[in-house]
């Protein structure tokens, strides 16, 4: 029987995977991972009554007790976790003792792939892994803990499936190379987490409480007032810690952030998969000409904001901010766009953001300007639009204006036409839908290496048998 | 819109009636049937104001007096279509119709529809979202 060869290359013949475990020190890391709290809880806040009870040794032992029972639990659903990839070339991730649970993952709809190392995972040189997809429930999809190395190399070979590379049943995914675009020195972040408002209030207030509690010694106020302060600067200690040596590259898997001090991730967001951007250049850093970007990427429906990728650069000088903005949009400069102003009624409505209200849109990006104290540019790829609304609240009819929102998929951004004269505003909620329609129709496969569609300036030219390409050194901007 | 309302109301009226003297119940109870009033014409009219298109490539949803909004979903975008009945829908055999796309932000409801014309809108979108299905 001859076998047919055909032009066209037809859809994958994906092998099924053999079945793989997670690390097995998992379950003690996991053991490990309770005593801090469980400390805390018996010596320090609330469980002071049970220690004088059972002792302190009795208590050490409660400790030690509940340590292994969460072991042996932990032991149980380890021998029950193992993930493979199946025919389709979808992740599968079996989990559960009493409750079976077979989870798919289809890695055509992968987001982003996210490997991070808690401080506690860190030391046994162990990272957790995260593949996400829009629309389903997060926690489920943490692989915990995987060999750091290993951690990697699935990630490599998540991305790979992911943009359509075939990648034999047991060989090493080919890891796509890097170029580092910008990485954030340390001075500046410090300085960008102390420049915030809350930040420097609480600065500014912290010795005129210190100076009032040794003088009055009024204890009762001053404590609580303490807490009050400390507050936003113990949030902008664990931003500093977060986002230490924050590190922004590029390459054909996507954007790599890489970042942390004790705990350091590594964030992969695959090309197209950021649903809308924007540009921050608050004014407390004007002095300094800094900005930041932040992005929506599509995640798991109903997990908070700060497990999925949203920040794509904390603080970097503007320039270097609108670059990095341009990397991701590849071919696209939303800066280049031509913005309109609006009607100069609009002050009645909002005389602060009057003089940027400002909104644009060019064949590829919907452009919006707004923002006072911290100015922003919001951009919005137009096959990325979801949906579109016209509102009108009582004072806006009275002066003739209407609003626009263009939805993207829940974030830190959200894109707003504000006061805009309402016919235009109608002409533009039509054109929106009319262009989001058009763009979509031509949007980029979702298996982005497959179908060979040319990223404008494509740093490295990725051939389909394996990537070898010179990797460029590592040059900030 | 109707439900929480009115059952805040009576329980104010019931509350006022067991514990406040007789001016003071009076004058719930004055308020009470006010605000009801106002209520029904209110709805009235916002029902009056409240459509739905069904477009060559989206859905179109006006609603709102005081407040309006529009809003166009392009049939690729949706994700869900929800149809659901309160008690009060029921009696009356209507129904509320949801879209919902990957955007949280996305209002596309339209409430007060007859239950068969509800049921088949949604197996419209599902069917024209089905066809122009277009990932995320």
């Amino acid at each position: 029987m001859t076998e047919v060869q055909s032009e066209v290359p037809g859809p994958v013949a994906w092998t099924a995977t053999t079945p793989r475990r997670t690390h097995p020190v998992t379950p003690i890391v996991k053991a490990l991972r309770i005593a801090p709290g469980l400390l805390i809880f018996f010596f320090i806040f609330g469980g002071e009554g049970v220690t004088q009870a059972v002792g302190r040794i009795g208590a050490l032992g409660v400790v030690a007790l509940l340590m292994v029972v969460t072991a042996a639990a932990s032991w149980l659903s380890w021998t029950r976790l193992t993930y493979w990839f199946d025919e389709d070339g979808d992740l599968r991730i079996q989990s559960g003792i009493l409750q079976h649970n077979e989870r798919r993952i289809q890695v055509s709809r992968l987001q982003s792939v996210d490997v991070s190392q808690p401080l506690l995972a860190r030391i046994f040189g162990l990272a957790q892994i995260r593949p996400e997809v829009a629309g389903s429930s997060g926690r489920g999809n943490n692989l915990e803990y995987l060999e750091v190395g290993h951690a990697h190399q699935f990630r490599a070979e998540l991305l790979a499936r992911a943009a359509g590379l075939e990648v034999g049943p047991n060989e090493a995914a080919p890891m796509a190379p890097e170029r580092v675009l910008v990485s954030v020195p340390t001075g500046t972040l410090l300085a960008s987490v102390v420049l915030q408002p809350a930040t420097l209030v609480a600065l500014a207030l912290f010795p005129v409480l210190l100076v009032a509690g040794a003088v009055t010694r009024e204890f009762g106020v001053i404590v609580p007032a303490f807490f009050v302060l400390v507050t936003p600067i113990v949030m902008a200690g664990s931003q500093f810690l977060q986002w230490f040596n924050f590190t922004v590259a590029e390459s054909p898997d996507g954007l790599r952030l890489r970042f942390g001090l004790t705990s350091h991730r590594s964030q992969t967001v695959p090309p197209g998969r950021v649903q809308a951007l924007r540009l921050e250049s608050p004014v407390l850093w004007k002095r300094w000409g800094w900005a930041r970007v932040i992005v929506n990427v599509a995640g798991p429906a109903g997990e908070d904001g700060a497990e999925r990728p949203s920040i794509v650069l904390p603080v970097a000088p503007v320039p270097v901010a609108r670059a990095v903005l341009a990397h991701v949009l590849p071919g696209i400069d939303p800066f280049d766009v031509e913005v309109t102003p609006v009607p100069t009624r609009a002050r009645w409505r909002s005389p602060l953001q009057y003089g940027r209200l400002a909104v644009g849109a060019s064949d590829e990006v919907f452009v919006a300007r707004h923002g006072w104290l911290v100015p922003k540019w919001d951009v919005v790829p137009h096959a990325r639009t979801q949906s579109v609304r016209l509102t009108q609240g009582a004072w806006q009819r009275r002066l003739r204006l209407a609003s626009v929102h263009v939805d993207s998929t829940p974030g830190p951004v959200r894109i707003e036409a504000k006061q805009r004269d309402e016919t235009e505003a109608r002409q533009i909620v039509e054109e929106q839908a009319l262009r989001a329609m058009a763009a979509r129709a031509a949007a980029a496969p979702d298996k982005w290496l497959r179908a060979k569609v040319p990223l404008s300036e494509p740093l490295i030219a990725p051939a389909v048998e394996g990537i070898e390409a010179a990797v460029e050194p590592g040059d900030s901007l | 819109m109707l439900g929480p309302f009115s059952v805040l109301t009576i329980a104010a009226v019931v509350a006022s009636v067991l514990f406040f003297p007789g001016w003071a119940t009076a004058l719930v109870v004055a308020a009470s049937v006010v605000w009801l009033a106002w209520t029904f014409w209110l709805i009235g009219r916002q029902v009056r104001a409240t459509g739905y298109a069904l477009r060559t490539d989206d859905l179109l949803v006006v609603s709102g007096i005081m407040f309006r909004r529009l809003v166009i979903v392009p049939y690729g975008r949706m994700q869900l279509v929800d149809v659901s009945r309160g008690p009060i829908d029921r009696h009356f055999s209507l129904a509320t119709v949801q879209l919902h796309t990957a955007a949280a932000t996305t209002d596309a409801t339209v409430p007060g529809l007859p239950f068969g014309e509800a049921q088949a809108l949604r197996d419209q979108l599902a069917a024209l979202g089905e066809q122009r299905s277009a990932g995320i």
